[in-house]
C-alpha cells in the first residue's frame, strides 16, 4: 500500500473518531439514567414531557410554514431571474448569501427594532404577529440553501423553452408555474425543504429573542436543568437532521424528473 | 387572400436590426422553409409569428386576423422546438394531452384525440413512457404530436431535426412532410440545412442578414439563384470570373474560351468583368455528350468519392469542380490532362450581388 494511501486512511480515521466518539459517548450517556444498567428512560422522560411535545410541535409547524412561504417566494423569484432578468442574477445571489455572513442575532435585533410593538408595522405586538415574524426570520435564514437548491434544479431543465412550449399550447402563468415548472424543480424544492426543516428544528437565537416556545430554546432549557435528557435530546436532534439529509439524498437519487434534452 | 401574411416585418434588439422589411405571404396548407446561416434572422421571424418576440414594425396576420396584439397563448399555433421541450414530469400521453387540457376539452375528447395523434406518429405503444425513457427521434415525434393535438391553424418547426443523428433526421423529415400533407396544415420550418429545405418544402425563403434574398420553389432556388449569396449558400457552385467579349452577341471570355450565355449580360460593355456560376453536376467530359457550350482546361486533381468522381479543372485561372457519377467503366481523368467540359449554355447562371 502506498504511503499516501495510508495517510489518507489515517486522516479519515481521525476525522471519524473526532466525529463519532462524542456522538457514541453522548448516546451511551443518554442510556445511563437507570442506575447500573442501560435503558431508554431518558428518551421516555423526554417524549413524555408535555413541553417537549409542545415545542416540537410548534417548531414543526413553523418549519412547515417556512417551507411553504419560502418556496412561494424562492421558486417564482428564481424562475423570473432565469427567464426575464438574468442581469440581476448576481444581485439576487448576493442578497441570498447575506444571512450566511450576518449573524442571526444581528438580524433578529434588526427585526425587533423595525417591527416592535411601537413601530409602523408592529409584528411583535401580538402572538400571531410574532409567529409571523419568526417564520419570516426562518425564511431569511434558510434563503441561501433554499435559493441554491431551487436554482440548481432550474439549471437542470430548460426553463425558457418549457415555458414557451406551455405558452404556445395555450397555458397561462398559473398553469405554467404549477404544472410545468414546480413539478420539474421538485427535487430542488424538496432538498431546500429538508435543509430548511433541519435549520428550523435546531434554531435557537431567533426563537429565544422573539420569546417563542420553539424546540431550540427548549433544548437549551433542558440542557441547563437536567442530566441525562439533554443527551437524549441531542441524539434526537441528530436523528432529525440525518433523517432530513437521508430523505434529501433519496429524493435526489430517485427523482425521475430527468430533463428531456437533445 | 393568403393565410399567413407577414407585412414589412422589422425587429431590432437595441441598436442591431436583425430582421429588415420582411414580406411574405403563405397559402393555406403550404410548407414553407426559412433557410439561412446562423444569425440571419430566420428564427426571430418564426418567434415573432409565435408571439415570443414583438415586431419592432410591420404586421402579422393569420386567416385575416391581426396577430400583433394577441398573446402567444391566444394565437392557436403549434410549435416544435429544437430541444424537444417535452415536460419531463409528464408521460407521453399527458404531454400530448396538455394543450387539450389547458383548452378545457372534455376527458373523452382528449383521450380520443391523444390516441389519434399517437397513432399518427406510430407511438401509441409508448403512451405511458416518460420523456427520459425515449430516444431523441421518439421525443421529437411526441413533440410534433403535442403541437398538432389542439388542431393549430399554423405549425412552426424550429430546427426540429438538428439535434438528431443523420439517419433519424432523414426518416423524420419525411415523416413530418407526410403528416403535414395528410393534415393539410400550414407549416413554417426553420433550418440551416439546405438539403432538408430542398427535400420537403413547397417554397423556400433564403434569408441573409435579416432579409429574404429569394423566395421560390426548391427548383427555382437551386437552379436559378437570384443573388450571389443564394448561389453560394444553396448547393455547391463554381464561381467563374469572366470578361464580356461581345455584349451584342452575349459572349464572354473564360480564359481562352469564348462562351455564349443564354441570359443577357444587360448593360455591361466589352471588357467588363462578370461572375458566372456553374453547378458541379452540370455537363460531361464525354466527347459524345450533348451540349451547345464547352470549356477546355487542365485537370488539377481527381478524387474518387464513392458515388461520384470529383475532378478539379483549371480554366483560365478559374478552378472548376466537376462531379460525375461513378460507373464501373468510368475513367478517372488524370492530373495534367487537357479535358473539355461540355454543357448547355442555360446551365450558366449570371450571379448578381
Amino acid at each position: 500500500m502506498k504511503t499516501s494511501r495510508v495517510l489518507a486512511w489515517i486522516a479519515i480515521a481521525i476525522g471519524a473518531i473526532y466525529f463519532f466518539v462524542p456522538l457514541i459517548g453522548t448516546f451511551e450517556f443518554s442510556l445511563r439514567m437507570r442506575r447500573g444498567e442501560y435503558s431508554f428512560d431518558a428518551y421516555q422522560s423526554v417524549f413524555s414531557d408535555i413541553q417537549f411535545q409542545q415545542t416540537f410541535g410548534f417548531s414543526m409547524l413553523m418549519a412547515l410554514f417556512t417551507i411553504i412561504f419560502g418556496m412561494l417566494l424562492v421558486v417564482p423569484t428564481a424562475y423570473w431571474v432565469r427567464l426575464r432578468l438574468p442581469q440581476v442574477r448576481p444581485v439576487i445571489e448576493f442578497i441570498t448569501l447575506l444571512p450566511l455572513v450576518i449573524p442571526a442575532i444581528v438580524i433578529v435585533f434588526g427585526y425587533l427594532r423595525l417591527y416592535n410593538s411601537s413601530s409602523w408595522l408592529p409584528f411583535t405586538g401580538s402572538v400571531g404577529g410574532t409567529n409571523t415574524l419568526l417564520v419570516l426570520s426562518y425564511m431569511t435564514l434558510s434563503l441561501p440553501y433554499m435559493y441554491r437548491a431551487v436554482d440548481t434544479a432550474m439549471r437542470a431543465i430548460d426553463v425558457r423553452t418549457l415555458t414557451e412550449a406551455a405558452e404556445i399550447l395555450g397555458a397561462k402563468w398559473p398553469t405554467i408555474m404549477f404544472r410545468c415548472i414546480f413539478p420539474n424543480v421538485m427535487s430542488g424544492v424538496l432538498s431546500g425543504a429538508f435543509i430548511t426543516f433541519a435549520i428550523v428544528m435546531g434554531e435557537f437565537t431567533m426563537a429565544a429573542l422573539l420569546n417563542r416556545p420553539a424546540f431550540g430554546p427548549y433544548l437549551q432549557l433542558v440542557g441547563a436543568n437536567k442530566a441525562y435528557e439533554p443527551s437524549a435530546l441531542a441524539i434526537i436532534a441528530f436523528a432529525i437532521t440525518w433523517l432530513s439529509m437521508g430523505l434529501l439524498q433519496l429524493v435526489t437519487r430517485f427523482s425521475k424528473l430527468t430533463p428531456s434534452r437533445p | 387572400m393568403s393565410f399567413l401574411v407577414l407585412e414589412n416585418i422589422k425587429k431590432s434588439f437595441g441598436q442591431t436590426q436583425v430582421v429588415k422589411d420582411f414580406d411574405m405571404s403563405i397559402e393555406k396548407g403550404e410548407f414553407v422553409s426559412f433557410l439561412g446561416p446562423s444569425g440571419c434572422g430566420k428564427t426571430t421571424v418564426l418567434r415573432m409569428i409565435a408571439g415570443f418576440e414583438t415586431p419592432s414594425g410591420g404586421r402579422i396576420s393569420i386567416n385575416g386576423k391581426d396577430q400583433n396584439r394577441l398573446k402567444t397563448s391566444q394565437r392557436n399555433i403549434g410549435m416544435v422546438f429544437q430541444a424537444y421541450a417535452l415536460f419531463p414530469n409528464m408521460n407521453v400521453f399527458d404531454n400530448v394531452a396538455f394543450g387539450l387540457k389547458v383548452a378545457g376539452k372534455p376527458k373523452a375528447e382528449i383521450e380520443a384525440r391523444v390516441k389519434e395523434m399517437l397513432s399518427l406518429i406510430r407511438l401509441d405503444h409508448l403512451a405511458d413512457r416518460y420523456p427520459y425513457q425515449l430516444s431523441g427521434g421518439q421525443q421529437q415525434r411526441v413533440a410534433l404530436a403535442r403541437a398538432l393535438a389542439p388542431k393549430p391553424q399554423v405549425l412552426l418547426l424550429d430546427e426540429p431535426l438538428s439535434a438528431l443523428d443523420a439517419k433519424i433526421r432523414v426518416s423524420l423529415r419525411e415523416e413530418i412532410r407526410q403528416i403535414q400533407s395528410q393534415l393539410g396544415i400550414t407549416t413554417v420550418f426553420v433550418t440551416h440545412d439546405q438539403e432538408e429545405a430542398l427535400s420537403i418544402s413547397d417554397r423556400i425563403v433564403v434569408m441573409n442578414a435579416g432579409r429574404a434574398d429569394q423566395i421560390g420553389t426548391p427548383s427555382e432556388i437551386y437552379n436559378h439563384p437570384a443573388t450571389r449569396f443564394v448561389a453560394s449558400f444553396v448547393g455547391t457552385l463554381n464561381m467563374i470570373e469572366a470578361t464580356v467579349a461581345d455584349p451584342a452577341a452575349n459572349t464572354v471570355n473564360v480564359g481562352d474560351n469564348v462562351v455564349r450565355l443564354r441570359e443577357s449580360v444587360g448593360a455591361l460593355r466589352a471588357g467588363d468583368k462578370l461572375s458566372i456560376a456553374l453547378r458541379p453536376e452540370a455537363g460531361s467530359l464525354s466527347e459524345n455528350a450533348k451540349g451547345d457550350t464547352s470549356l477546355t482546361g487542365k485537370v488539377v486533381s481527381s478524387h474518387f468519392l464513392g458515388s461520384v468522381i470529383r475532378t478539379k479543372i483549371d480554366v483560365g485561372g478559374n478552378r472548376i469542380s466537376f462531379d460525375m457519377f461513378n460507373a464501373p467503366d468510368a475513367v478517372m481523368p488524370q492530373a495534367g490532362e487537357t479535358v473539355t467540359l461540355r454543357f448547355n449554355a442555360s446551365d450558366f447562371l449570371i450571379v448578381r450581388d
